[in-house]
């Protein structure tokens, strides 16, 4: 049953598990997970992170019917050290994560990567051009490979995520070296045909041996080490530079340099203004595939290096040219910007001056009519699910705290409330920088301050925040340790506070109330359905000093709703007395569930309540001043 | 060459439709591509889908301005959807039902009427057809979101959709789990609208 919360409606998890040589649609995070099942994977450990997400959620779903062990790790440096371990006793190992996970796991990147490893490892990284996800930066992983000297595959669509996640095994257990498997959003959200290959039995034992040339990454075998690390690199460009990055020949002087979804723009380019101009895929974008790059540029005039994000490849391809070929003109980023995602509409221009060709439409000068069609009609904010607890929270805190409070935001579903109707997050950083940020802020200022913090975060990189604010005591802000029970944003993982291993395994829940306890906060555990119970706990802790923590019990909604379902069962619904309501549009402008809606009836504006996306909350119910919200008595079937 | 686009609001059936479709094309021996975008916008915010299906294809996404068929669940998220719209070859096959933005409200932007609505994609449009999908779903099954469903049936009835009503009947079956019942009679009424549809 623990499936049914836990699958994202899109699934197509039964595809993944289907026979070698059916061709299924799959999402490019789901072919990487067929690919480490293919590959035999042993260990998963994984933090969840959008745009990797799919990765983990899939594998964990088929892990105990394929036999491999998945974990959801406290944080992305703990899951890298997980898988790292496994690898070390050579077991087959994949950690996944977004751009920002590896800024928390990098701490043991590096000596890992130095100490090398015996069963394949593969670091799958997810960047985020564009920020389609709850992304604080546009960072670059391929900087991070330069700097801690670990290969890097980048796929372009997902037939390739799943060879190529394949492949990354085998190379990685052939050098004794961890290799990142590098996409963006585009490649690991983006579905494509897919030829499933054969599924290997799993590896799951192995022995750890000692080896302290290896294992101690310190003084003397640190130099070692990094002369071997480099050695490692040079054999990989040496045997696979040629082989996995592939020359396509075509017509005329002008080439392309391209890599990951921009090679698919580049071929969409091509077919659109019916050019064939030599292409060089570029798959193993590091070590830096210079023989590739060398062969290419010799005899071409020009070349377009496509690449989003920042200039890593064209720089290169710099520094080659002027040994292989110095009058080579290099476009790119003069072109280009390095911020936001690649497009056919972004790229056109720059291939129709570059090829002398026309495509025949100006995509901007389209853009600007549409958008004019689309001038003075309503915006559409994403807002939270209906029944969320986190409305209810904000809305409690809202009416005890007023709007010149600073609300300290951090990374979760209640980062929706930056948005209308609340606007509750003054600034949103890193996981757990509310609490840090705010330690400063009091330190300097007497300003009254709110702290939101989910459970999953907490536990991900609040409790060393937390621990600081009672070590360092000043005024500290009201912490609000918003407790639903799961990693809800990126798919409703489950956490040390959930009772339950992502795995299915059902274990004691770690208690946030007895751990900030310890830490010596005065602590109240309020109900985040009742109004009431939040607005009397918070004016009481207003009033008291020192480390003071709220904690808001109250499930993710969705997760309810789908153990309900997986019941049979369904909530009891909320409708509105038409008798009552005054049109006061508190319901709709201040509280804002998606459940209640308006409808023009002739020319009055009628409130009423979608019975579908009403999930039994209760609470419009308590914030409804006219008491024209009551429960429906028969229950509806969802 | 085939090139869906799907929009609506994200956590109302979009990418479920999107997975159907994709599945369906993919039964019927084409190569799949498409992209769907969620993040954010998972909950509650405009949430496009592309689905493309032909012999090869690349880009995840479609090219502005060449959208073979557009179907929009709700219809504001059309008139958002005509950037991928051109009038020499987009149809529009939208609901009529409105799920009016929480902003319209608080910011008192009024939500346009839906003859408003196909005026502004007309020019964007090789034809727009409007089907009363999710009004309908509302009154039969108690809840709009059935509409979806129906209107997918829509698309493949009035012959705009080029997929077969057998593939797509069964890539629902192996898609929803839920209410599959309701979701087959929803398709089949919406398949028949879309016969009897003057298109
Ligand atoms: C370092 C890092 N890892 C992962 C993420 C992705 N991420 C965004 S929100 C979130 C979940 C937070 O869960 P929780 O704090 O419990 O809040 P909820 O979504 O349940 O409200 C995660 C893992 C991130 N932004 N940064
Ligand atoms: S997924 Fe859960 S936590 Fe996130 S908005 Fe929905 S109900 Fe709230």
């Amino acid at each position: 049953m623990y499936a049914v919360w836990l699958f994202h409606s899109v699934s197509m998890i039964k595809d993944v598990l289907e026979k070698s040589g059916k061709k299924v649609v799959l999402l490019g995070n789901e072919a990487v997970a067929r690919g480490a099942v293919e590959a035999g994977i042993g260990v998963v450990a994984s933090y969840p992170g959008t745009p990797s997400s799919e990765v983990p959620i899939t594998l964990s779903a088929i892990a105990k019917k394929c036999n491999f062990f998945f974990e959801y790790s406290t944080n992305e440096k703990v899951a890298f050290e997980t898988a790292a371990g496994a690898a070390w006793s050579g077991v087959r190992a994949l950690t996944t994560m977004k751009h920002f996970g590896l800024n928390v796991a990098s701490d043991s990147v590096s000596p890992v990567a130095y100490a090398g490893v015996k069963g394949g490892f593969v670091v799958m990284v997810v960047d985020d051009p564009y920020g389609w996800s709850s992304a604080q930066s546009e960072q670059d992983t391929r900087h991070y490979a330069r700097m801690v000297k670990m290969p890097v595959i980048e796929p372009s669509n997902p037939q390739e995520c799943l060879d190529l996640t394949k492949l990354s095994f085998d190379l990685s257990e052939e050098f004794e070296i961890p290799f990142f498997l590098r996409t963006t959003t585009k490649v690991s959200h983006s579905i494509g045909t897919v030829k499933l290959g054969k599924i290997k039995k799993p590896k799951t034992k192995g022995k750890f041996i000692k080896d302290p040339s290896r294992y101690y990454s310190l003084r003397p075998n640190l130099q070692e080490l990094h002369k071997k690390i480099d050695a490692k690199l040079k054999n990989i460009e040496k045997k696979y530079g040629l082989k996995l990055n592939k020359i396509f020949e075509g017509k005329g002087k002008i080439g392309v340099i391209a890599s990951g979804v921009s090679y698919e723009y580049a071929r969409e380019i091509f077919n659109l203004l019916g050019i064939n101009p030599p292409l060089a895929k570029l798959t193993l974008t590091y070590p830096t595939p210079e023989n590739i790059i060398k062969k290419f540029i010799k005899d071409k005039t020009t070349v377009l290096v496509l690449e989003e994000l920042d200039p890593i490849i064209e720089n290169e391809v710099r520094a080659l040219a002027k040994d292989a070929n110095s009058k080579l003109i290099i476009h790119g980023k003069d072109f280009l910007p390095t911020y936001g995602e690649y497009n056919v509409a972004t790229l056109m221009p720059v291939f129709e001056k570059l090829f002398k060709k026309s495509y025949g439409f100006d995509f901007a000068k389209h853009k600007k009519k549409t958008d004019l069609s689309i001038k003075g009609v309503p915006f559409r904010n994403p807002l939270f699910c209906p029944g969320c607890s986190h409305r209810s929270i904000f809305y409690a805190v809202k009416k005890v705290y007023g709007e010149k409070t600073i609300f300290a935001g951090d990374i979760g579903c209640y980062v929706l409330g930056i948005f209308e109707p609340f606007k509750m997050q003054d600034f949103v950083v890193s996981m757990g920088a509310s609490l840090g940020i705010s330690h400063g802020i009091s330190r300097v200022s007497d300003q009254e301050i709110v702290v939101f913090i989910g459970d999953s975060t907490f536990f991900h990189a609040g409790m060393p925040a937390l621990a600081n604010l009672k070590f360092n005591d000043g005024k500290t802000p009201l912490v609000v340790i918003m407790d639903n029970s799961f990693t809800s944003m990126t798919g409703h993982q489950p956490n040390p506070g959930t009772g339950i291993t992502a795995m299915g395994e059902i274990v004691t829940p770690i208690s946030i109330e007895e751990v900030v306890t310890a830490m010596g906060a005065e602590v109240r555990v309020v109900n985040a359905f009742n109004q009431k119970q939040m607005t009397d706990a918070l004016n009481e802790l207003r009033k008291m000093d020192g480390l003071r923590v709220l904690i808001t019990k109250g499930e993710c909604r969705l997760v309810t709703k789908r153990k309900l379902r997986s019941r049979g069962l369904s909530f009891t619904t909320f409708y509105i007395d038409q008798e009552k309501c005054t049109k006061c549009g508190i319901c709709t402008d201040k509280f804002s569930c998606p459940a209640i809606r308006t409808k023009k009836v002739g020319k009055e504006t009628v409130y009423y309540i979608e019975p579908h996306f009403c999930w039994g909350c209760s609470v419009c119910l308590q914030i409804c001043p006219h008491g024209a919200i009551k429960a429906n008595t028969k229950a509806v079937k969802k | 060459m085939f090139d869906l686009m799907l929009t609506g609001v994200g956590g109302e059936g979009v990418l479920t439709a999107g997975t159907i479709l994709a599945r369906a094309a993919q039964n019927e021996g084409n190569f799949v591509r498409g992209v769907q975008l969620h993040g954010l916008a998972q909950r509650g915010g405009s949430i496009p889908t592309f689905v493309r299906y032909g012999k090869k294809i690349h880009s995840p996404a479609i090219t502005p301005a060449n959208a073979n068929l557009i179907i929009a669940f709700e219809p504001l998220e059309a008139l958002r959807a005509t950037y991928y719209a051109n009038r020499k070859k987009t149809i529009f096959i939208l609901n009529n039902w409105p799920h009016v933005p929480i902003n319209s409200n608080i910011a008192k932007v009024p939500y346009p009427d839906i003859n408003e609505i196909k005026k502004r994609i007309m020019p964007f449009a090789k034809n727009v057809l409007v089907f009363e999908t999710h009004k309908l779903s509302l009154e039969k099954f108690g809840t709009s979101i059935l509409g979806n469903t129906m209107l997918i049936g829509a698309a493949i009835g009035c012959g705009a959709l080029p997929l077969k009503e057998r593939t797509v009947r069964d890539a629902i079956k192996s898609t929803i789990s839920r209410q599959l019942d309701s979701n087959l009679t929803a398709f089949d009424i919406g398949v028949k609208m879309g016969r009897e549809s003057k298109f």
